[in-house]
């Protein structure tokens, strides 16, 4: 590590110290912490009464579904709900409740919480009741992502079930020899299941680029539950909803289209309300 | 990729991230063109919208450094501030030590330098800024000048710095004539011209500065721009005029 002349840094031993008996000395009030933790930490996943009837009437307990598809992240939630949301009878039939430091709401919600606050909703159109989609804009954390994913997925018919998951990610995470703005900022990259047998839109993501949060909790639940699954990640230099990101996932919109009817040129209103303007007060850059 | 978290730090490939990151903050700057005439210096930019409550004199970017150098920057403004702030005073000091106004160049130099020096230290950050540096030196030469965050600086006819920077460079190139910056006028219009070519909604959002030699700085008027530039519409049409017959 560089430092100045005379500036003395205390070194930090790496040397571990085997300690068995830590979790022994855990105490009653140590375990109650851990277990009100647990409780806090808990995700809760709430079905509207008619998808709860289907579901008890059904052999399995699960919800029949087709298609699901995820949003991961402002932009990609933005997306499907200009070009998808907007057209055509849909309606929130469930919602996903957690709280951890970044996501703060309440662990129990009832209903849907308000629009624009960070959320996690699902969404069924009345003519073809066998697709799902999710938006999912609050923050799930590390801990939080197999609950989420076993919870969830739960729920859901596993026989003929394919998954597709839109997500953001900053081009800051992504890493390559060339320069990373020779690329074109924003683009998509590609990874799938092995039981996925349609054609990808965009090229795989490159080695050694890794995907990680709720898109991989769910790429990996379908990997090892064996159902088709794809995730198409958009690479964006810009980290609030911006317009210009969010048609990054358009090519995406010719899977969609066999599955849902698309609104393909969603009015500049639409759009408006989705993007955060707030250029000009923004006096960082002149 | 780690290369790029500490400024200290060669990547293999012999890249210092943090300077080249350093040059994308200036691409997000708004555009500054500067273009050296014969007898005339010019300097434009493209204003940036304020917000309603804010008062547009503080969005300067066009800044005098002493009577007879000025510049004009691209890329973060409060690292602009205190390269400008140093700047000035060391031509003060120049003045007081050696009797003499400093060079355009000798200026342009110790701004480079203190960019330098901080792409070497440890703990911080380049200056995100690339400024055009404009003057006459008191033999009367005029001279432009345009620095980057890596701390080089180069003398040019004309360039342009700033989101866009690469469009009006070209026009540039494709458009300065020898012949036609001996005309103060010529010159002037010029530098509109290749604003026009990036600037949205015409002359509303520019302004330009201007030195001609032994005359102090002037900031033109809203009008004045606005004169050229129906000057040069008209000029458009006529040749557009004049195709069509042939």
């Amino acid at each position: 590590m560089a430092t100045f002349f005379g500036e003395v840094l205390s070194v930090y031993s790496r040397a571990v110290e085997e300690d068995e008996d830590e979790v022994e000395d855990e105490n009653e009030e140590d375990q109650q912490i851990r277990r009100e933790m647990e409780l806090k930490r808990a995700v809760h996943v709430e079905w509207c009464s008619e998808v709860t009837q289907s579901m008890m009437n059904s052999s399995e307990k699960t919800l029949q579904c087709s298609d699901f598809v995820i949003a991961v992240g402002c932009n990609a939630a933005g997306f499907l709900s200009a070009y998808v949301l907007n057209s055509g009878d849909w309606t929130v039939v469930g919602s996903v409740s957690l709280w951890n430091e970044r996501s703060r709401g309440s662990s129990r919600q009832s209903g849907v919480p308000p629009q624009g606050e960070p959320s996690c909703v699902f969404y069924r159109q009345r003519d073809c009741p066998s697709v799902i989609i999710c938006l999912c804009t609050c923050h799930v954390a590390e801990d939080q992502l197999f609950q989420w994913t076993e919870k969830v997925f739960g729920y859901i018919q596993r026989r003929g079930l394919n998954v597709m998951v839109l997500a953001d990610c900053s081009v800051a995470e992504y890493k390559t020899p060339d320069s990373p703005f020779s690329s074109g900022v924003p683009f998509l990259r590609a990874l799938k299941s092995s039981l996925y047998g349609s054609q990808i839109i965009c090229p795989l993501l490159e080695q050694p680029n890794i995907v990680t949060g709720l898109q991989a909790a769910v790429l990996s639940h379908c990997q090892v539950h064996r159902i088709p699954a794809v995730l198409y990640q958009s690479y964006s230099d810009v980290i609030s909803p911006d317009s210009v990101t969010m048609e990054t996932y358009k090519p995406a919109l010719t899977c969609l289209s066999k599955l849902v009817k698309l609104n393909t040129c969603p009015s500049t209103e639409i759009l408006k309300k989705l993007v955060q303007v707030n250029e000009v007060q923004s006096n960082l850059y002149t | 990729m780690s290369y790029d978290r500490a400024i200290t730090v060669f990547s293999p490939d012999g890249h210092l991230f943090q300077v080249e990151y350093a040059q994308e903050a200036v691409k997000k700057g708004s555009t500054a063109v500067g273009v050296r005439g014969k007898n005339i210096v010019v300097l434009g930019v493209e204003k940036k919208s304020v917000a309603k409550l804010q008062d547009d004199r503080t969005v300067r970017k066009i800044c005098a450094l002493d009577e007879n150098v000025f510049m004009a920057f691209a890329g973060l403004t409060a690292d602009a501030r205190i390269v400008i702030n140093r700047a000035r005073v060391e031509c003060q000091s120049h003045r007081l030590t050696v009797e003499d106004p400093v060079t355009v160049e000798y200026i342009t130099r110790f701004i480079s330098n203190i960019k330098q020096r901080y792409t070497q230290s440890n703990g911080r950050r380049p200056f995100g800024i690339s400024s055009l540096i404009v003057g006459f030196d008191f033999d009367g030469t005029p001279r432009l000048y345009q620095t980057d965050p890596s701390g080089t600086y180069h003398a040019w006819k004309a360039n342009a710095i700033g989101r866009s920077a690469k469009t009006v460079r070209e026009f540039l190139e494709k458009n300065y004539k020898d012949e036609d910056v001996e005309s103060d006028t010529e010159t002037i219009k010029l530098v509109i011209r290749a604003l026009l070519e990036v600037v949205q909604s015409g002359s509303k959002n520019m302004e330009l500065a201007v030195m001609k030699r032994d005359e102090p700085l002037k900031i033109l008027d809203p009008e004045e721009i606005e004169k050229y530039v129906s000057d040069i519409e008209k000029e458009k049409e006529e040749t557009e005029k004049q195709k069509k017959k042939t």
